[in-house]
């Protein structure tokens, strides 16, 4: 991939004025430009990294507005950046410049669930969330892998998703308002704290994937709701990767909507196995990870629904966690996933293309086959309820002819989803990933769109610049 | 396919495997408290790759950003990726230890861990100084973050001088034919030795009312790990050969240890270090011998059905509520946390109180209190919050090092006392 060349206006430098400016801002602690510490900067959980010029570190809105204010006057490329877990590169300053980190605006301004919201700085951690709304009896259904690590800004920034997301919906489902600063440092308020709210465009949907390219998210407004009062778990395998990929669209084509349903090939389930140990069936060439909620007799009823079309898909063993701590660790197993593949090779790959539910069959078919025909080891794991695939490739990029094979496949992959009516991607975002591929889904007059309305939000072009607008 | 397969630049081979995914940034004491990527394993993980790839210099802020870790370890046990977190953070300090050299203070603590002899003599003159420093001084002053006047008080005499080497289990304990029910050796570390004797003598009190034979090795010495996180492996290579030597010659069946960092040390640390440093002459069975015994007190204690006094439970032996400090140590080289919160819920003589905050960290982290002590008294602040709710009149934990920062850094006028498991539990039986 070429890292794109810095547009003519855009200055990746900071100079000396600036600098002063952005100190008298935030002060000295929360400025760095020293190279060990913008070298931390320069990466997320994607291959490619760029070191940004300098790191700021904003307390508030104000703080933020300010930034964008001289930022704007010296023509400095900004890029925000909540904990930098994106696996698609979005957070990496391509142009270098100035990255906006948020971590420390992290507090849970409120909770309110009588009027089931919750109102959020944007450095606030998915899972710090959870556990202020747990003593409620509430959570926030978004739940990305990276969970535990990535915050809420960054969550809103990808439109994140989530194994739960399949019943819940994604993040842009759940943000009701939002506060942002635009390029030129103007601070704009968006939506409200109510469900319905038809009060013009939904400005907060189109902010929700935008990779930063509009505006920096500085407050956000959730949705919250009740915790399920049932949540059942199962664990099933197949011996045939088909029979497993068409239990889920059978699953979702007799009207059940599970809570999540994550597929995984036996590829993936022993490079778990190899890393946890968690007693999963390292025979099996396909698993499902189901997981049903709700009232108890409703969900009884479910599981044997759900029992009976497994078992017609010759499931060769079903079994349920017997405990919530059981379900835990079936959960961290597919969570680790991402991680334990890191373990086999130098360089990890995966993509997130995403099929009508009833095309998961044939795409995973198509995987295999692309796979075979390039010679790569691609394992398939998949938010499959929503058709959400996760191919995942493990390789060394300095083999550079494995590296070519592996780029052909995966464009192949992007064209075969393309062609089953799916799209380039179910959450992780297009960032520097996958500009390329977006005429596959999408006609020049669409993108155009897209660019008038980055042209009109962001005129200078300074907000994440070298992405896909 | 194995890793070295795949590693082509020298020097990289575990770093290559890092998939950049964050997670660790989520159980870091230090990035959770400051919320700076530079402060988090992946960064230190990244800035040695750049550092070994040449495009990062030797710097003494390179050398800030990686001695800014407490080296607890929390980061390599939620690793899914397996990276060797110590290894790398160990190997790297050393580096930048030889190009820049050390803090004053470190070099003496190395210094003196390094050679048993230097360290009783320096643990006499500072019992002398710590009795002749007036108290305004006491407070005024301050070791890292903790007020002098508020670190522990060294013992009178070193605990394994005070005791005989070969310590028979209690009478009426052993079996019929009077033989032990095995044979201990008991690895006090420094910390036992020269300042907590209460620890040691309810280690060997348990042990011995179990029934068994305790051996105390009197050439043991430093368990290493404060030379090998502080770059000086040539140092602790002496040590580790010498502990080595030591416990294998007792014969013992079990290795315990009241320390989980020692306890580390002997599990883990020995034989990567023999690995890495491609030792010979049987060192690497021996290591592994001992690895394999070694087990920590508490967890050891789990193993057993322990039978209490019948007045333990009464009023007047009852020490009150108390709430236990999971160090990093026992969580993340023993996995102890779950079974020492059943042995204490087990206890008659205190009421334990599980807290949230359990397993948090108090900032102590070896020297991390003393070489980073703004960040120390933040993660410290938080880890206070425990107390809170529960105003507890014990608050418990198993390491010497979490036990000086926790004491050290309640308000003057607490009535909490901070102690090591085994003295209640001792108390009891």
């Amino acid at each position: 991939m070429n890292t794109p060349i810095t547009p003519a206006h855009l200055t990746p430098d900071i100079s000396n004025t600036a600098k002063q400016a952005f100190l008298e801002i935030v002060g000295a602690d929360r400025y760095l430009d020293r190279p060990e510490e913008t070298a931390c900067y320069a990466y997320d959980a994607f291959l490619e990294e760029s070191t940004p010029a300098a790191v700021v570190f904003p307390s508030s809105t104000q703080d933020v507005s300010e930034i964008m204010k001289v930022a704007a006057a010296h023509h400095i490329p900004v890029t925000g950046r909540g904990a930098g877990t994106s696996i698609c590169g979005a957070p990496v300053p391509v142009l270098g410049g100035l990255v906006i980190c948020f971590s420390k605006m992290d507090k849970i301004l409120e909770i309110n669930t009588r009027d089931r919201y919750a109102v959020v700085q944007p450095g606030v951690v998915n899972a710090e969330l959870q556990k202020g709304l747990a003593p409620y009896g509430f959570f926030y259904p978004p739940d990305p892998g990276s969970i535990a690590t990535s915050t809420i800004g960054g969550n809103i920034a990808q439109n994140a998703g989530g194994p739960r997301c399949l019943k819940y919906g994604v993040t842009m489902d759940y943000i009701l308002g939002m506060e942002a600063v635009l390029s030129d440092g103007r601070i704009v308020r968006f939506g409200s704290k109510n469900v319905k709210d038809v009060t013009g465009y939904r400005m907060t949907s189109l902010f929700c994937g935008s990779e930063g390219t509009l505006g920096l998210i500085t407050e956000a407004i959730v949705k919250v709701v009740p915790k399920p009062e049932t949540t059942r778990t199962l664990m099933v395998t197949f011996s045939d990767l088909e029979d497993t990929a068409k239990s889920v669209s059978d699953i979702i084509g007799s009207g059940i909507l599970p809570a999540a349903m994550e597929l995984m090939d036996r590829f993936t389930l022993n490079a778990i196995e190899d890393s946890a140990r968690l007693g999963l069936d390292r025979q099996a060439a396909g698993s499902l990870l189901i997981e049903i909620d709700g009232v108890a007799e409703a969900c009884e009823k479910e599981m044997k629904r759900i029992a009976d079309i497994l078992t017609t898909n010759n499931a060769i063993n079903i079994e349920e966690a017997a405990t919530p701590e059981d379900q835990d660790r079936l959960w961290t197993a597919r969570r680790s996933a991402y991680g334990v593949f890191a373990k086999l090779a130098p360089d990890i790959f995966t993509e997130d293309v995403t099929v009508p539910v009833s095309q998961v069959p044939e795409m995973v078919r198509r995987i295999k086959t692309i796979a075979a025909k390039y010679d790569v080891g691609i394992g398939v794991l998949a938010h499959a309820g929503d058709g959400n695939m996760h191919p995942l490739v493990t390789t060394d990029r300095s083999n550079t002819e494995e590296w070519e094979r592996v780029e052909k496949a995966f464009d192949e992959i992007f064209a075969a989803a393309a062609e089953l009516g799916g799209t380039l991607s179910g959450e992780h975002g297009i960032g520097l990933a996958k500009t390329k591929y977006m005429p596959l889904v999408m006609n020049q007059d669409s993108m155009d769109v897209m660019t008038a309305v980055k042209k009109a939000i962001d005129p200078a072009g300074i907000l994440n610049p070298g992405k896909f607008v | 396919m194995s890793r070295q397969e795949n590693d082509h630049t020298p020097g990289t081979k575990v770093l290559a495997n890092c998939g950049k995914c964050g997670l660790c940034l989520s159980v870091c004491p230090v990035y959770q408290t400051l919320k700076e990527e530079q402060a988090s394993p992946r960064a230190r993980l990244q800035l040695i790759k750049a550092f070994e790839k040449d495009s990062l210099a030797t710097s003494p802020l390179l050398k800030e950003i990686i001695s800014k870790c407490l080296m607890c370890g929390s980061c390599a046990a939620a690793c899914p990726s397996g990276i060797d977190h110590y290894g790398k953070f160990m190997e790297m300090r050393q580096k930048m230890v030889e190009a820049l050299g050390d803090a004053p203070a470190i070099k003496t603590m190395v210094y003196l861990l390094a050679k048993e002899h230097r360290l009783r003599t320096g643990s006499k003159m500072a019992a002398l100084g710590q009795k002749l420093t007036p108290d305004f001084l006491g407070d005024k002053y301050r070791v890292g973050n903790i007020p002098v006047s508020r670190f522990p008080s060294l013992n009178r005499r070193p605990f394994r001088d005070a005791q005989p080497g070969r310590i028979l289990p209690e009478a009426g304990t052993t079996s019929a034919s009077g033989k032990a029910r095995g044979r201990i050796a008991y690895f006090t570390g420094c910390a036992t030795n020269y300042m907590f004797e209460d620890t040691g003598r309810a280690v060997t009190g348990i042990l011995t009312a179990l029934g068994y034979e305790v051996i105390i090795p009197k050439a043991q010495t430093c368990c290493a790990i404060p030379m090998l996180f502080h770059g000086a492996a040539q140092k602790a290579e002496g040590n580790i050969q010498a502990n080595i030597t030591a416990l294998t010659a007792t014969d013992a069946d079990r290795i315990i240890v009241d320390c989980t960092t020692c306890g580390a040390a002997l599990k883990d640390e020995y034989p990567a270090f023999i690995k890495r440093a491609d030792l010979t002459g049987g060192l690497e069975e021996a290591a592994a011998n001992i690895s394999k015994k070694t087990t920590d007190i508490l967890s050891f204690l789990g193993e057993h059905d322990l039978s209490f006094h019948p007045d333990a439970g009464s009023d007047s032996r009852h020490l009150g509520r108390a709430v236990y400090h999971a160090p990093c140590h026992s969580r993340n080289s023993f996995s102890s946390h779950a079974g020492i919160q059943t042995l204490l819920k087990t206890l008659p003589n205190l009421d334990y109180i599980p807290t949230p905050g359990e397993a948090d960290c108090c900032g102590g982290g070896g020297t991390f209190f003393y070489e980073h002590p703004e960040t120390a008294a933040k993660i410290m602040d938080r880890k206070r919050e425990q107390l809170r709710a529960v105003e507890p009149t014990l608050w418990l934990t198993d390491c010497p090092v979490c036990r000086i920062n926790l004491a050290g850094n309640l308000k003057p006028d607490s009535h909490v006392n901070v102690c090591h498991p085994v003295v209640p539990i001792h108390n009891a039986i």
